[in-house]
C-alpha cells in the first residue's frame, strides 16, 4: 500500500505516494531523477549513495524514504548555487580529485557534512571522516588534498 | 621544445559535470518505454540443466517475459574464443552462468519473478584446480573446444581444458643451465582479486522490430562490444550501435562482453529497451576477476651476477570461459623472463579452463602476478650469490638497443633510471648478505617491471571545426576516469593554437565516432593521441590553405598561434580563426568548412609473434618500464605489515599532463597495495565466499603509506610528443617490492599472495622453533 511522504529535496517541498519499502536511494534516483546519487553496492559499504539528511551525511541505500518524513534532503545536484559550485566541488576539480567520478557525489557530501561538524580537522581526521566512502581510482591522495585545501581556505 | 598546453597540469575536462552530479552514467539513463532485466544464475559450478519451469514466474503481474536459452537464437559469444552462450542451454559451467532472465516493469517485480523460476539440475563432477584440470582424463569444462572459432594468434589444445598455450624460445636454456654457476628454482602463486570499479556493470539494450540494436553500456570499448554482439548474432555491423555514456571505472573488468549479450537477448524477446544493472554480488561472482597464477621459475646465474638462462612455466586459471585469458597467457608469457638481458629463455604459459568464476583482463594483463614471481625470485637469487638486489638488477636490466626475449631491438628504455631513482627515494641500503636483524622489524624492498602494449592495434579520430574557433573531437576513446578526454583535448589545443576550453570531446558512439580498439593495455595516450594529433595536423593544414587565400600568401609562410593564423615573417599580419568560416558558410564569406581526419595503426610486421617460438621483432610497439621501492614495518605480535613509504619511478615517455599522471600513480599504488595485503576472493568449490565489500576489504583512506611519484621521461620516437603508456605497470611492482621488504625485515619469504597477517605470524612462529 502506497503511503504519503512529505519532504524537502534540494530546497523544493515535495509530496509523494510511495511503497513503504522504498529506499531513499530509489526515491531519489528512480522517482525524482536525482541520479547524481549513485548506486554502488546497496549495502551501505561504498558510500556512493551518500546524501545529506538535515545536513548530516547518510547512506541513502540504507534508509527507508518514509524515515525522511518532514526532513530536508540535499543531493549533489543541490549543493551548487546554480552554476556557482560549492568550494568543495571546486577544490575537488582543481586538485585532480575526480577520476571516474562515481564516488565523487558521496565523497563531496560526506566531506561537507563532516567539515560542518569539524571545521578544523587534521589530515588524519579527514581520512577517518571519509573512511566510509570507497574510491578505486585516486588512492584518496588528491581527495584528501582537496578537502584539506578547503579547510585551509576557511581559516 | 616548448609547448603551450602539452606537459601542463590541465584539469580533467569532465570534472565539472562529475562534481555537480550531472554526468550521466549508463545506470542513470531512462529510455522511453524501458523495462528492467534480472538474471538467474546457476546454483552449481558444473551441472546439466534438466528442466527450467518458468510458469510461476510468468504469472507475476508486471512480468513481460521470462527468457531461457531455448527461446533464443543459438549464438556463441567471445572475442578470443567463441565459447559462451548468452544463456546456457545444456549445462552450466560456473556459478555465474546465466540460466534464465526476466523482463519486468520494474526492478522489484523482476527480482520477485526470478525467485519463482524452478530449475532442475544434475550436478556434474567439477574441476577447480588448474593443475588437475591440465591432467589427462580431467573433467572437461568445454567438450567442444575444438569446434569453437578462435583468433589465429592463440593455440588451443583439442580434447583438453587448455585453451591457450604461449611458447617463448630464445637460445638454449638447457645449455644455459649447464653453463651457469648456480641454478635457482622457486614457485609462486597469485590470488584472484576483483576490479571493484565503483560503478557496477550497467547496460541498456534496445532491439527494435527490424532487429536494429542500440546498446548503452559501461564498456571499455564500443567497437569490441559491437563486434562481439554483431558476429555473435550474425548481424551486419551497422545494425548494431553501441554508445558509451560516462563510465565509473574499468581497470580491465569492463572489456569484452560482461552483461551486454544477456541484456540484448532480453530485449530481443520483448523488442523494447531493457535495462540490466548488475548487483555488487554479481560483479564479484559473475563478471570477471584477476586471473590466479601459478608460476614456476628457474634461473641459471653466474657468481658475477650475470643471468645465463631462465625458464618459466605459468599456469593461469581462466575459469569457465576464455574471456581474454589466452591473450593474458600470451602477453604476460612473452614478458615472463623479466626486463633483463638473458641469452637463453624458455617460457610455457598455459590458460586453463576450470569451473571457477571467469577471469579476465585486470590492469596489467597478468603482469602484476608475473612480476610478483619474477621480482621475488630475483631477490632470492641475489641472496644466494651474495649480491645486493639492486646491483643484481642493474647488472642485467635491458637498455636502449638491448635485444628482448622476443628478438625485438628495444627502444625508449628508461628502466635503469627508474631503478636508481626508486632506490634513492627509498634510501636504499645495499645488502651484501642476508639481513640478520633484531628488534624493530623494518625493511626495504625493490622491484621493477616491463610490460607490452597490445600490438598491432589502431585508433581513429575526426575533428569538426566551428565558425567561432571551437572544436569537437569525435572519437571512440572511452575515458574511464584516467583522463584520456583531457589528453586529446590538450593535443588538439596544442596543434591548433587554441585553448583547451575551446575543445569538446564526443562520447563514443559507433554510429558516428570512428574505430578505436578500446581503453586497454595502456594504449590510449599513444594510439589515440597519435590519431588525434594527425587529425589536428590535417585540420591545421586545411586552415592554413584557406588562410593563404584570405591573406594572399603561401600556406608555408603561415603558422597557427594563439587562435590566429599569422604570417611568419610579419606576425602583425594575420587572421583570427574566429574570422574564418571553419564550421560552414551560411550565405557569404570565403573558404570552406574544415574537418580533420586522423588514423593511427601500429605496424603488423613482427607484431604477430611466432606461435612456436614467441619471436616477433615488433612484439610490442612500446614497452613500459618502472621500478618501486617499499619500506615496511612488521609487527611481530600481530603479523601486520605496515607499509611506510612507496617510491615509484616509472618511464611514461613525455608526460602530457602531470596532474593526471600523478592521479594514475596514486590510484595504482593503492590498488596494488590492496592486492598485496588485503584483497582475496575466497573460492570454495566454485563458490565465492566473500562477494561483498563487507567481506572483501578494499583500501580506504585510512593508514595509507607516504607515496612518492617520480616521472622518468624517456621519449619514444613514435609516441605523440614522445609519450608512451602508463596506466597498468604502476600496480605491478608493489607485491614483490613489499614481499622483498618483508623478507628484509623478518627473513620470512612469502611466495603466495596476498601477504596476510596470518601467513607472517605462522612463519614467525615456525622460525622461533
Amino acid at each position: 500500500m502506497k503511503m504519503k511522504l512529505k519532504l524537502k529535496v534540494n530546497g523544493a517541498e515535495l509530496e509523494a505516494f510511495i511503497e513503504p519499502h522504498t529506499t531513499l536511494q530509489d526515491l531519489l534516483r528512480e522517482d525524482l531523477d536525482f541520479t547524481g546519487t549513485k548506486e554502488g553496492c546497496s549495502s551501505g559499504m561504498c558510500g556512493a549513495c551518500t546524501v545529506l539528511v538535515d545536513g548530516k551525511a547518510v547512506k541513502s541505500c540504507l534508509i527507508i524514504a518514509l524515515q525522511c518524513q518532514g526532513k530536508e534532503i540535499t543531493t549533489i545536484e543541490g549543493l551548487a548555487r546554480g552554476e556557482q559550485l560549492h568550494p568543495l566541488q571546486t577544490s575537488f576539480i582543481e586538485h585532480g580529485a575526480i577520476q571516474c567520478g562515481f564516488c565523487t557525489p558521496g565523497m563531496v557530501l560526506t566531506a561537507k557534512s563532516w567539515l560542518d561538524e569539524n571545521p578544523n580537522p587534521s589530515e588524519e581526521d579527514v581520512r577517518l571522516g571519509i573512511s566510509g566512502n570507497l574510491c578505486r581510482c585516486t588512492g584518496y591522495v588528491k581527495i584528501v588534498d582537496a578537502i584539506m585545501a578547503t579547510v585551509a581556505k576557511n581559516k | 621544445m616548448e609547448y603551450s598546453v602539452i606537459g601542463k597540469p590541465v584539469k580533467n575536462v569532465d570534472a565539472w559535470k562529475k562534481a555537480m552530479g550531472i554526468a550521466k552514467f549508463t545506470g542513470d539513463l531512462k529510455i522511453q518505454g524501458m523495462l528492467y532485466g534480472k538474471i538467474l544464475r546457476s546454483a552449481y559450478p558444473h551441472a546439466r540443466i534438466l528442466k527450467i519451469d518458468t510458469i510461476k514466474a510468468k504469472k507475476v503481474l508486471g512480468v513481460k517475459a521470462v527468457v531461457t536459452g531455448k527461446d533464443l537464437p543459438k549464438s556463441l559469444f567471445g572475442t578470443v574464443i567463441k565459447d559462451r552462450p548468452a544463456f546456457v542451454t545444456e549445462k552450466a559451467r560456473f556459478m555465474g552462468d546465466e540460466v534464465a532472465g526476466v523482463v519486468a516493469v520494474d526492478k522489484e517485480t523482476a527480482e520477485e519473478a526470478i525467485d519463482l523460476i524452478d530449475v532442475e539440475y544434475e550436478e556434474l563432477p567439477a574441476v577447480f584446480d588448474p593443475l588437475e584440470a591440465m591432467k589427462k582424463g580431467a573433467v572437461l569444462v568445454h567438450e567442444k573446444l575444438h569446434e569453437y572459432a578462435h583468433v589465429p594468434i592463440i593455440t588451443v589444445k583439442k580434447g583438453t581444458n587448455i585453451c591457450g598455450h604461449t611458447k617463448l624460445r630464445k637460445g638454449d636454456v638447457e645449455k644455459g643451465f649447464k653453463e651457469a654457476d648456480l641454478v635457482v628454482e622457486d614457485t609462486f602463486t597469485a590470488q584472484p582479486i576483483q576490479h571493484c570499479q565503483m560503478e557496477p556493470h550497467s547496460v541498456i539494450a534496445h532491439v527494435d522490430g527490424l532487429r536494429n540494436i542500440t546498446i548503452w553500456a559501461s564498456t571499455q570499448s564500443a567497437y569490441v562490444t559491437r563486434e562481439a554482439i554483431a558476429t555473435g548474432l550474425g548481424l551486419p555491423a551497422n545494425k548494431v550501435r553501441v554508445i558509451v555514456p560516462y563510465i565509473g571505472g574499468g581497470f580491465g573488468g569492463k572489456y569484452f562482453l560482461k552483461a551486454e549479450a544477456q541484456c540484448v537477448m532480453l530485449s530481443y524477446v520483448v523488442r523494447k529497451p531493457v535495462k540490466l544493472v548488475l548487483t555488487r554480488e554479481e560483479v564479484f561472482t559473475a563478471t570477471s576477476v584477476r586471473q590466479p597464477l601459478i608460476a614456476e621459475m628457474k634461473t641459471g646465474v653466474n657468481r658475477d651476477g650475470r643471468i645465463v638462462a631462465r625458464q618459466c612455466r605459468l599456469i593461469w586459471d581462466t575459469g569457465a570461459y576464455a574471456d581474454i585469458g589466452p591473450n593474458i597467457s600470451r602477453n604476460a608469457g612473452i614478458s615472463a623472463a623479466g626486463p633483463y638481458e638473458i641469452p637463453n629463455v624458455c617460457v610455457d604459459s598455459y590458460t586453463v579452463y576450470t569451473n571457477n568464476p571467469v577471469s579476465g583482463s585486470f590492469r596489467g594483463l597478468g603482469m602484476p602476478q608475473v612480476t610478483f614471481a619474477i621480482e621475488s625470485h630475483m631477490d632470492m637469487i641475489a641472496e644466494k650469490i651474495e649480491m645486493d638486489p639492486l646491483e643484481f638488477r642493474l647488472k642485467n636490466v635491458e637498455k636502449e638497443g638491448s635485444i628482448g626475449a622476443t628478438g625485438q631491438v628495444l627502444h625508449s628504455v628508461g628502466l635503469k633510471e627508474c631503478l636508481q631513482k626508486a632506490a634513492a627515494g627509498g634510501k636504499w641500503i645495499p645488502k651484501k648478505k642476508a639481513n640478520k636483524k633484531t628488534g624493530k622489524l623494518t625493511g626495504i624492498g625493490i622491484a621493477c617491471v616491463h610490460k607490452t602494449t597490445a600490438t598491432p592495434t589502431s585508433s581513429c579520430a575526426f575533428l569538426k571545426l566551428n565558425n567561432d574557433a571551437t572544436v569537437e573531437i569525435i572519437t571512440s576513446g572511452v575515458d574511464l576516469g584516467q583522463g584520456s578526454n583531457t589528453v586529446v583535448t590538450q593535443i588538439v589545443a596544442e596543434e591548433l593554437g587554441i585553448s583547451p576550453e575551446q575543445v569538446v570531446v564526443s562520447p563514443p558512439d559507433t554510429l558516428m565516432s570512428p574505430f578505436d580498439l578500446g581503453t586497454i593495455s595502456s594504449r590510449l595516450t599513444f594510439h589515440m593521441g597519435n590519431a588525434v594529433k594527425r587529425a589536428a595536423e590535417d585540420a591545421r593544414q586545411e586552415i592554413l590553405n584557406i588562410a593563404s587565400d584570405m591573406l594572399d600568401t603561401n600556406p608555408d609562410e603561415l603558422e597557427l598561434r594563439d587562435g590566429r593564423v599569422i604570417v611568419k615573417r610579419n606576425p602583425k599580419k594575420g587572421i583570427f580563426l574566429k574570422e574564418m568560416p571553419l564550421g560552414g558558410r551560411y550565405v557569404t564569406g570565403i573558404g570552406h568548412p574544415v574537418l580533420g581526419k586522423g588514423t593511427f595503426c601500429t605496424a603488423r610486421e613482427g607484431a604477430v609473434i611466432d606461435l612456436e617460438t614467441g619471436q616477433g621483432a615488433n612484439a610490442s610497439v612500446f614497452w613500459m618500464y618502472g621500478a618501486q621501492a617499499a619500506e615496511v614495518e612488521v609487527d611481530p605480535e600481530t603479523g601486520e605489515v605496515k607499509v611506510k613509504k612507496i617510491v615509484a619511478a616509472h618511464d611514461a615517455g613525455k608526460v602530457i599532463n602531470p596532474l593526471l599522471l600523478e592521479g594514475q600513480f596514486e590510484g595504482s599504488l593503492v590498488m596494488g597495495l590492496g592486492g598485496t595485503l588485503l584483497e582475496e576472493l575466497v573460492w570454495e568449490n566454485g563458490r565465492t565466499l566473500n562477494p561483498s565489500f563487507v567481506d572483501y576489504k578494499l583500501p580506504n583512506a585510512v593508514g595509507l603509506p607516504e607515496m612518492v611519484s617520480i616521472f622518468v621521461e624517456e621519449p619514444h620516437r613514435e609516441g605523440p610528443y614522445g609519450a608512451k603508456g602508463i596506466g597498468e605497470p604502476l600496480t605491478a611492482c608493489i607485491p614483490a617490492a613489499i614481499a622483498n621488504a618483508v623478507y628484509d625485515a623478518t627473513g620470512i619469504r612469502i611466495e603466495n599472495l596476498p601477504i596476510t597477517r596470518e601467513k607472517i605470524l605462522w612463519a614467525l612462529k615456525e622460525k622461533e622453533k
